[in-house]
């Protein structure tokens, strides 16, 4: 490396490239060990007690209220694992290094999205349907909703497309960044993971032409996906929450969800990089540098959740129309009170006052400590805002197009088969990445190697720093 | 891209004290053509105080029209200081470093701007007291601290104080320059605003550290300036179209895309003017046209969910004001150029990467976008007030008077004749941050593959 005269070399301890192949890509990384079987084993077993409850539900049906956990469950899980994907992208769109070893694990998020598409079905068969009052009351009268005058099967088939759309581009997105790997796999793995690095590599050899086709895939992918997630969120957040409830009118809303789900999906990555320290071995590649990075997105991210919730309530309360007021009531001051102020502490203020500390973002205990009260504190919030609006629909035709609430519906506690959902559900997307992770390499390889080019320890003057290259 | 210049310090104070210790031929001119303007925009404030707000084309129902929505484009325009600086600074985006200065001191004449429109627009200034303050208690008259037209001046005056320190903290080691390199009364008044900096290291160690916590104080302060702004409109259910939730984030989107735009178009008037090619390059304009299609995609986003929602009520006010502003003359046609001029015609072109290294074609892309931002806000503002309004018995259409007109001119002769009184005693490009630049990057070779390197700290 050429360097000013101020910049001298330092000791470089970090893992040479063919360590590093030899490590990621080799058996042993990869291999599941017996504390990791037993934790898919017990995972396994709860997504099917979360299939139970399911079932369960179905015949313990007492109407549209009943599934407002089910429809939270699914909101959290798209919040986290649709989310993730986006920390691979955004910094890597602004040639930031210390998001390399940390890709795979975000990226990783996006295969719970298509089980997430799956899981949607079932809601949608107890979905309001936006044409179900016209017969009644003509066919002009119908409750609020984004998609007007209703085109063929809205919002049912509309939803499930975006959510596969946005599965798909994801899939494809965690797959193309993954290629290269699959190529050192079929070069360096053994017996079946060989076979399937073969297949999936795809003819990869790391040719710069095969190099550039690589860097303008995730390019496209990435931005595929991040329009993907914002447009998933806003149909989503509308059509699951805002327009069941008769006068909540937030064209805030959306956003908050989208920010939300990017605060969940850094908090994600951080437990990920924590796990992959604790149990996977990887602490000679994920360290301080990635926790202070992702620690500093996520207080920016917890920030602007409080900014958005505010901007929103502020509205509203200065609005003191009925419903302006009906909405505060639902969501805030009303039936929901205890779990509202759960979720300002465990979404804002907690993790604000943790984070706040460079001592703490700086290390490798502190942000996953916040990131676990941030998606227990989201899952909440899900429970706040779907449970709330799921119990709220009107059963009165009439009442479902008026645009105020006029009864404020009671505290919804979840059952047994509630709780099933609850646990099973999430367990079983965690599971289905644990799956992956035992073909491909939980920290990226080739972007290791990458940045182990393009990064150097160096002195400068007295002080150790890095230099870091930044390719076009 | 290897557009880096290796440059002494020498150099780097020659070229950049230019302005400084000579004077360019054009600048004198310049600045009494912008005189005139000025002079005859305070003429006209002064014809306006005389005879009353009738000289305008304000009345019933339409009481907020061009001074406010000037007022909320200056505002705007404020907010490209703080993106750039202090995001960039506390990102660590290494090409921010020539953009710099620029921005902070169009954030702090735009705001100064900004300011006179609220107080002109009250037709008699000297009444904004009782507004603000608690005059007379007697009488009983207090202002009502619940309104946010109430809090628009604390916020303003508070992002107009930080920003103005800001900029301070980030000029003393120019100043120090500066001190050492004039004579006469200009030394002494350097040597006052200096400070005392002599450049030793713990000065330098306070000024560095003064300028990351001015950053993060400022980064709330910026978010609110816009927020409190829109909330001027959005908690007012009386006027349709106003009473909206996204406002907040979309004004202060609004204000980022068109206050670094507006950065764009200072900066290339300032390597044509004072021929800093060696410092403002088309690196520069890539990476702020890359920044503002992200914050642009962003806008757009936030403006279809604004007129979205608008319709998703499905009250029949809320979708007939939409239908003017959209569909009825002449708001039709003013909908049309904002749309493209704010969007639909610049951030494609963008996308191609010739064109964020033309500075021309960013020049005048840049001026497009603000051209359709102020639009933006004359579209959000007026058609909201013209519509027929319940107890409102008279109302009329509302034009623009030539007067108001010559206001809008002032305030942008203004604003340009500030930038460059400021020039010919500040450096507009900081000279600290440059020599910084020249010493924290570096080029490495790879292979074959030249690329440019920048220090970072280590964990």
């Amino acid at each position: 490396m050429a360097t000013s005269s101020l910049i001298t070399d330092a000791p470089d301890d970090r893992p040479s490239n063919i360590e590093s192949t030899a490590l990621l890509a080799g058996e042993g990384r990869t291999a599941a060990g017996t504390g990791l079987k037993r934790f898919m084993w017990l995972l396994a077993a709860l997504s099917v007690i979360g299939f139970v409850g399911i079932v369960f539900r179905f015949i313990n049906d007492d109407g549209r209220q009943d599934w407002g956990f089910y429809a939270a469950t699914l909101a959290w899980m798209l919040t986290i694992f649709g989310g993730a994907p986006m920390v691979a992208i955004a910094p890597a769109l602004a040639k930031a290094d210390w998001v390399r070893p940390v890709a795979r694990i975000a990226s990783l998020g996006a295969i719970v999205t298509a089980i997430i598409a799956l899981l949607m079905i079932p809601l949608l068969f107890k979905f309001p349907a936006l044409t179900e009052f016209s017969e009644v009351l003509g066919d002009d009268v119908r409750r609020r909703s984004i998609w007007f005058d209703s085109p063929s099967y809205a919002p049912h088939f509309w939803n499930v497309l975006i959510l596969l759309t946005l599965a798909l581009v994801g899939i494809a997105m965690a797959y193309v960044m993954a290629i290269p790997d699959f190529a050192a796999i079929r070069d360096h793995g053994t017996g079946w993971k060989q076979r399937w690095g073969k297949k999936l590599a795809r003819g990869f050899y790391g040719r710069p032409q095969q190099w550039e086709w690589l860097k303008m895939r995730i390019g496209i992918t990435g931005a595929l996906y991040f329009a993907m997630l914002l447009y998933t969120n806003f149909t989503f957040s509308l059509d699951f929450a805002v327009s069941l409830v008769p006068g909540w009118k937030d064209s805030l809303f959306p956003f908050y969800h989208t920010i939300s789900t990017f605060q969940a999906g850094i908090a994600f990555t951080i437990i990920g990089v924590w796990a992959a320290r604790r149990w996977g071995g990887m602490n000679k590649y994920v360290g301080h540098e990635e926790m202070w990075s992702l620690g500093k997105f996520m207080l920016a991210t917890t920030l602007l959740w409080f900014y958005f919730f505010y901007s929103s309530f502020i509205v509203f309360w200065y609005g003191r129309s009925e419903s302006d007021s009906a909405t505060i009531k639902l969501l805030v001051s009303g039936p929901y009170i205890y779990l509202f102020w759960a979720v300002f502490f465990l979404v804002f203020i907690i993790p604000w006052w943790i984070m706040i500390w460079n001592k703490v973002r700086d290390s490798v205990w502190g942000p996953p400590i916040a990131a676990f009260i941030i998606l227990f504190g989201l899952f909440l919030d899900r429970i706040r805002i779907y449970v709330s609006s799921w119990s709220a629909v009107p059963d009165d035709l009439e009442l479902a197009t008026t645009s105020i609430l006029q009864e404020m519906p009671d505290t919804m506690w979840p059952d047994v088969f509630d709780v099933f959902i609850m646990v099973g559900l999430p367990a079983l997307g965690l599971l289905s990445i644990l799956l992956v992770t035992r073909l491909v390499p939980l920290v990226s390889l080739w972007e290791v190697q990458q940045s182990r080019l393009i990064t150097k320890p160096v002195r400068f003057l007295r002080s150790h720093v890095k230099l870091v290259g930044k390719p076009d | 891209m290897q557009q880096r210049r290796i440059l002494d310090e020498f150099t780097i104070n020659r070229e950049l004290l230019r302005g400084n210790l000579a004077t360019p031929k054009w600048w004198l001119p310049t600045v009494l053509g912008l005189l005139v303007v000025v002079l005859f925009g305070f003429t006209l404030m002064g014809i306006m105080f005389n005879r009353g707000l009738g000289v305008t084309g304000l009345s019933r129902p339409v009481y907020w029209g061009l001074f406010i929505t000037t007022f909320v484009f200056w505002v705007g325009i404020s907010h490209a200081g703080i993106m750039i600086s202090a995001i960039l600074r506390l990102t660590q985006a290494e090409w921010r470093r020539p953009v710099t200065r620029a921005a902070e001191l169009l954030t702090v004449f735009s705001l100064l701007t900004a300011l006179f429109f609220p107080l002109i627009h009250a037709g008699r200034p000297w009444r904004i007291f009782y507004w603000i303050t608690p005059y007379d208690f007697a009488r009983g008259i207090f202002p009502n601290a619940r309104s946010p037209l109430v809090w628009d001046p604390f916020a303003i005056g508070t992002y107009l104080t930080g920003s103005t320190l800001f900029l301070y903290v980030a000029l003393l080691p120019d100043l120090g320059v500066l001190r050492d390199r004039t004579t006469g009364w200009k030394r002494a008044f350097y040597t006052v605003a200096s400070l005392g900096w002599r450049g030793n290291p713990r000065q330098w160690r306070l000024q560095t550290v003064a300028g990351i916590l001015l950053s993060a104080l400022m980064l709330p302060i910026f978010v609110s300036v816009h927020s409190i702004v829109s909330w001027d409109f959005a908690v007012t259910p009386a006027v349709e179209g106003w009473h909206s939730t996204v406002f907040a984030p979309y004004f202060v989107v609004g204000a980022v895309h068109s206050g670094v735009s507006a950065v764009v178009t200072m900066m290339a008037l300032m390597r044509w003017l004072w021929g800093w090619d060696n410092y403002i390059r088309p690196e520069h304009f890539d990476a702020l046209a890359r920044l503002l299609i992200v914050v642009a995609c962003a806008w757009l986003a936030l403006t279809f969910a604004e007129l979205i929602f608008g319709v998703y009520s499905l009250e029949a006010p809320e979708r007939a004001l939409r239908e003017m502003q959209m569909f009825e003359w002449p708001w039709n046609l003013l909908f049309i150029i904002f749309f493209l001029t704010g969007f639909a015609i610049p951030v494609p072109l963008w996308f191609f990467k010739r064109v964020r290294n033309n500075i021309a074609m960013m020049f005048w892309t840049s001026i497009l976008v603000n051209i359709g931002m102020w639009l933006e806000r004359f579209l959000i503002i007026v058609p909201g007030l013209s519509r027929k309004q319940p107890f409102v018995f008279t109302w009329d259409s509302y034009q623009v008077s030539p007067l108001e007109w010559g206001l809008l001119l002032w305030s942008f002769a203004w604003v340009m004749m500030l930038m460059l009184l400021f020039s010919k005693f500040f450096p507009l490009i900081p000279l600290f941050e440059t020599k910084e630049s020249q010493v924290f990057t570096t080029d490495v070779q790879i292979g074959r593959v030249t690329m440019p390197a920048v220090i970072r700290e280590l964990d």
